[in-house]
Order: structure tokens, then sequence, then C-alpha cells
């Protein structure tokens, strides 16, 4: 007790800090770093959980190098999070900048966008996929066939199956992208508003130089969180094409899902391990790409 | 360059009525402040008069013509906001030109004016920067310049000065003035600082809910301020208030003093005012109006102020700050004639 009363202040401080520090340093150490470690080292072998693991080098890169499946898989993958993210968002942002200035049920409308981010992506995969059925099951077909249109084959086409399943993720996020955007919208001073107002700026100069440059930090996260999110496809594609994992031909099937196929179907752990590292090196450089381009001014 | 004038002006939100039928003339080049306590409504009628919200009865008019119908760019006019609304992520040059983006003229124009702004506001220098780079004053000089670059016919200013620390407060205040003085445009002015509208105004408007109370100089209101409120509003410390009878030698004071008075008052209640600048210690001969003990001096550099006990009522006296009275003291007091306020203790209406 003597040793920590003769600490100076600076030093008490770095000890209790750490002393706080400790907990999450050893989660993420034993529960995130260790793994991710463990998976790279993976990658380099060769395991079907049973055998021995030996060495193999480079080899699960080459196979997947040289894989058509993979290079289908990342392009659906890409596919997803270069319509996925930009659609959500303005749309997301559509819906926010107009619901912010409805006063009328304001707080049930705003709880009635945010429901579907709180449901249980499995049981809304379902729905979905039963509203995609055919005639006399499936909702959007009923009404195509009583407006007098064939019906769509939707998740059972090469052509219409990934955006049938991108619709029901973009509008899964919709809710949590709302309620973001409307709390960086409510940050902007109504004076700023005011001010342009009698200026005499027309409302789409505003909407353009003023509310989107400043909700840019918004935007940011938003752009960030959404596309690790379409990057990280997997519970919509997986429920909706149980019976065909990954849509028919692999139109639909994401790396996440590619991944979970040799691991846990093919039971190839090391080719695997190699899938995750690419995604993981992917994962990093848009993150770090977009924070690089959208990086914040300091203001104020 | 324009008049202003409010025609029994009245704004409502919801069913709660906050102005109560405001009318008011603004000369041409006057510059008018609005001061009271918060919710007096003085924001609200700048806000009307810019076109921000809408007038509920009454007419506005701005040159002669009414404005109520008109959006604010229409209307000509340039207002200047307690938080500045200028925007951190333009510099100063497009903040400066933000007012002038939909003015119809060539660009080469657009930026002449801008750079004539800048040099009347003296921040040719800082053209170039982003708001976080300037200071409060700074900031607050860029937005009058966004103001100024369209010329308007009227100003308008909503508390402009409110974020500033005191010594930057004094030098803003300053330099408004000087820029009235040289652009000589109608300016109405916001504040609920009765010092900064007692500095600036021409003539200052003094308002509580919802209503207006005394328009007039700064030197009329502090002289003949038209009620009890107005009286205790403007000037600082807040006027002596003492509560007082009617009887035949003058008025009979709660406190215990008499108040020689000759007039007739058309009431029994009548309240006496005293400013405490006019309250002093009662030397050479003067006659004693009141004598009381010395409970608190607050010493404030040239003057003291001595807080007197007058039998259980304080009032509020000025003393020499070189050689102020000691606590406890018992201090005779006198205060000129013609600085004595009456006012009916009913109504607050002043008495002459």
């Amino acid at each position: 007790m003597n040793f920590y009363r003769n600490l100076s202040i600076k030093q008490k401080q770095v000890v209790w800090a750490w002393s706080f520090l400790a907990i999450p340093v050893l989660f993420y150490t034993v529960i995130r770093f260790y793994p991710t470690f463990g998976a790279v080292v993976l990658s380099f072998q060769e395991w079907n959980l049973l055998s021995d693991k030996s060495w193999v080098g480079l080899e699960n890169y080459q196979k997947l190098f040289s894989d058509p499946v993979f290079w289908k898989v990342f392009k659906n993958t890409f596919v997803y999070l270069l319509i996925g993210t930009p659609l959500s968002l303005v749309i997301s942002f559509a819906i926010a900048y107009h619901l912010d200035k409805v006063t009328f049920m304001h707080a049930t409308i705003r709880a009635l966008y945010f429901l579907p981010f709180m449901t249980s992506a499995v049981a809304m995969a379902w729905l979905w996929r039963w509203f995609y059925q055919p005639v006399p099951i499936g909702l959007f077909n009923n009404i195509l066939a009583s407006i007098g249109i064939p019906q769509l084959p939707f998740l059972n086409s090469t052509f219409s199956a990934l955006p049938s399943i991108l619709a029901p993720a973009v509008w899964a996020g919709l809710g949590f992208q709302i309620i973001i955007f409307m709390a960086g919208l409510r940050s902007i001073p109504t004076s700023y508003y005011e001010a342009a107002e009698i200026d005499g700026v027309g409302s789409w100069t505003v909407l353009r130089e003023i509310t989107i440059p400043l909700l840019k930090p918004t935007i940011v996260f938003l752009v960030v969180f959404s596309s690790i999110g379409f990057l990280r496809i997997f519970d919509q594609v997986f429920n909706m094409t149980t019976n065909d994992p990954g849509g028919p031909l692999n139109s639909t099937k994401p790396l996440v899902l590619m991944i979970y196929d040799t691991a846990f179907n093919a039971f190839d752990m090391g080719y695997a391990a190699a899938q995750t590292v690419v995604l993981f090196t992917i994962l990093l450089i848009v993150s770090l790409v977009q924070l690089f381009i959208m990086r914040e001014r300091k203001y104020d | 360059m324009a008049t202003v004038e409010l025609k029994k002006l009245t704004k409502s939100f919801g069913k709660t009525e906050v102005l109560h039928g405001i009318d008011l003339m603004v000369e041409d080049g006057e510059f008018v402040v609005f001061v009271g306590p918060s919710g007096c409504g003085k924001s609200t009628t700048l806000r009307l008069l810019a076109g921000l919200d809408e007038v509920t009865s009454g007419q506005i008019l701005i040159g002669g013509e009414v404005v109520n119908n008109l959006a604010p760019k229409e209307r000509n006019i340039a207002m200047v906001f307690q938080n500045y609304a200028i925007y951190p992520h333009m510099t100063v040059r497009k903040n400066i030109g933000f007012g002038l983006r939909t003015a119809k003229m060539p660009k080469a124009d657009k930026e002449k004016r801008i750079d004539e702004v800048a040099e009347i506001l003296g921040m040719t220098d800082l053209l170039e920067r982003r708001p976080a780079q300037l200071s409060g004053g700074q900031r607050q000089r860029v937005a009058i310049g966004r103001a100024m670059v369209r010329n308007p016919s009227v100003f308008l200013f909503d508390e402009p000065l409110s974020n500033l620390d005191a010594q930057l407060r004094t030098q803003m205040r300053l330099e408004i003035k000087k820029l009235h003085q040289d652009v000589g445009t109608t300016i109405i002015f916001v504040t609920h600082d009765q010092v900064e509208a007692m500095t600036l105004a021409d003539r200052i408007v003094i308002m509580k809910d919802g209503h207006i109370q005394q328009v007039g100089t700064p030197s009329d209101v502090f002289q003949n301020p038209a009620n009890m409120f107005v009286a205790q509003f403007i000037g600082a410390p807040s006027m002596n208030m003492l509560e007082g009878t009617v009887i035949d030698e003058g008025i009979q004071l709660g406190a215990g003093p008499v108040i020689a008075h000759k007039n007739q008052f058309p009431v029994d209640k009548i309240t006496v005012g005293i400013r405490p600048s006019a309250l002093v210690p009662a030397t050479g001969g003067a006659p004693t109006l009141m004598a009381g003990t010395i409970a608190i001096v607050e010493p404030l550099g040239a003057e003291s102020l001595a807080y007197v006990d007058i039998n259980g009522t304080m009032v509020i006296a000025t003393v020499s700050g070189r050689t102020p009275p000691i606590v406890g003291d018992v201090l005779p007091l006198t205060c000129p004639p013609e600085d004595i306020h009456f006012f009916d203790t009913a109504s607050g209406k002043a008495l002459s």
C-alpha cells in the first residue's frame, strides 16, 4: 500500500486506468485476437476436425484463387455491397429527412420503421420467402397475377434471386439507419436553416450545401457500418435458400456462406480459414478506404 | 433603407397568445432595441418581422409595404442570430457569399462585394479561414458580414452578443454602433441586457408579457419610466421601491419616513421610487430624507453601494468609493426632489 501511496497522481491514474482496461484487454485477446490469429495460421494448414493438422503452405490460397465458385461468390458479395449500401442509405435518408418534418404521430411512425430492425432475421427471411412463392401462396405473385402481369420467378432465377434477397436485407436495416440519420438531422441547429431561408436560398441548395455536408460524420458511420453488414451478409441468404444454399447456380451465395459450406459441410477447415482471411482483408481494406475518403474535417 | 411599422400585431402559438397587439413605428435609419425579460415576446416579434413565423393578426409594414405574406427573402431583411448560424464547413468567404447565391449579379461583382464587406469589418485576412479557426468575436463579425453583403433595408439582430464574454461584448457593442453610424441602415436589435439596450439604442422598446411597456430614448426611459416595471428593469442596481400612503404632509412610507409632496394624487396607495445612484449620504446641511443602519457595503471601485436598513426595509444607496461608511453606522440619506418617482401601487403606473 505504501508503494501505491508514493506514486504521483499521474502514475496513480495510469494504475487505475490499466486495472479497468485489464478485463476488456483480456477479453479481446482471448475471444478476438487469439482466434483471429489462429484462423490465419489455420489457413496454411489442412484439417478436417478429426485428422491432425498438417502444413500445406499457400495451397489453400492457390486453390481458392483458381476456384471459379470463389470468384462468383466474390462478385456476389460486392454486388450486395455496391447495391445494398447506397440504396439503403438513399432510402433511409429520404425517409428520415421527411419524417423529421412530420409531427403527426411522429414517434409511432418512427417505431414502425424501427420494428424490422428488432425482428429476428430468420423470421423475416422466411416471411419474405413466403412472399416470393408462386401463386396461390406468394403475396407478390398473387398481386401480379391479379393485375394480369405474368408471375416472376424471384428466388428461382439466377437473374432475380440476388435482388430478391437484397430487398429484405435493405429493408431490415432501414430502421436503424433512419434513427441514426434523424439524430444527425436533429443535431443541426435550426438557425442554420433559418439563416438560409432569410438569405432566400432554395431547399435543394440547402440540402446539398448545408444538410449533407453537416451530416458527413453520420454518413461516414452509416456507410462503414452498412458496408460491413453487406459484406458479411449470411442470415437472409441462408434462410431464404435453405433447400439450395446459395441460390440457383450459386447466384446468391456470399463469401460468408461459402465459408460456412466449406467448414461445416465439407469440413475443410484450412480452406475455410483461408476464405476467412480473404474476407477479413476485404473488410479491412473497404473500411479503411471509406474512412480515408470520407475522413472528417474537424469543425469547432 | 426603410421604415418598419407594426400595427396591432398579435401572435398565438396554439391557444396561447404571446403578443397582444403591438404598435410601433420605426423610422428609416433608426436603431431600435427591444429589451425585456425572457418570454416577453421580443424575439417572437423579431421572428415575425423576419418572416420566420407567421403573423396571427395585425400588420407588418416594411418601407410602407405590408409584408405579412411575403417570404423572408422577399422582405429584403437580414438577420444575425444568437449562435451566429455561420456554417462550420464553409470558409468565411463562402459564408459571407452565401447570402448572394440567389442574387442576379455577375460572379466578379459578387466577389467584389464580399471583399468590400470584409474590408469594412476588417476581416480581409480571414476570408479563406473556416469558422473553427476564428475567435468568438470574429465569428460574430462573419455573421454580420453575411447580413451586410446583400445590402438589406433592415438589419435584425437576435441577441447577437449573448454568447460573447463580457469584454468582447463591450467591444462588439461599440463596433455594431459604429457600423450603424457608417452604413445608416435601420436596425432592430433584441436583447435581454438593459445595458446593451441603453448604450446602443436610438429608441428603446421595453416589453413584458407580450405588451410594450414603454418606447423612448435611453435617457427618456431612464428618467421618466412609465411604470414600475420599466423603472426597475432599466438601470442597475434596480430602483428602490418603497410603498406608502398619502397623508396631508405628503407620503407616509411603510418604512417610517414621510416624503413631503405638495401635489394631489388620484390614489391613496403610492410607491415611491428612488434610484440607488440618486440616494446619497446627507452631508453639508442637505435635508435628511430617511436614515437607517448600514447592513452591507459593496465596493465597486469608483463608488460603493450601501444596503441601508430603514426600519426593516432595505434600500440601496450610493456612497463614496474612497471612504465608504462602516457596517453598523447610522447613515442619513438624501435625494434631489426631481429624482423621486411616484407610482400608483395598484396599477404600477407612474404619477407626475
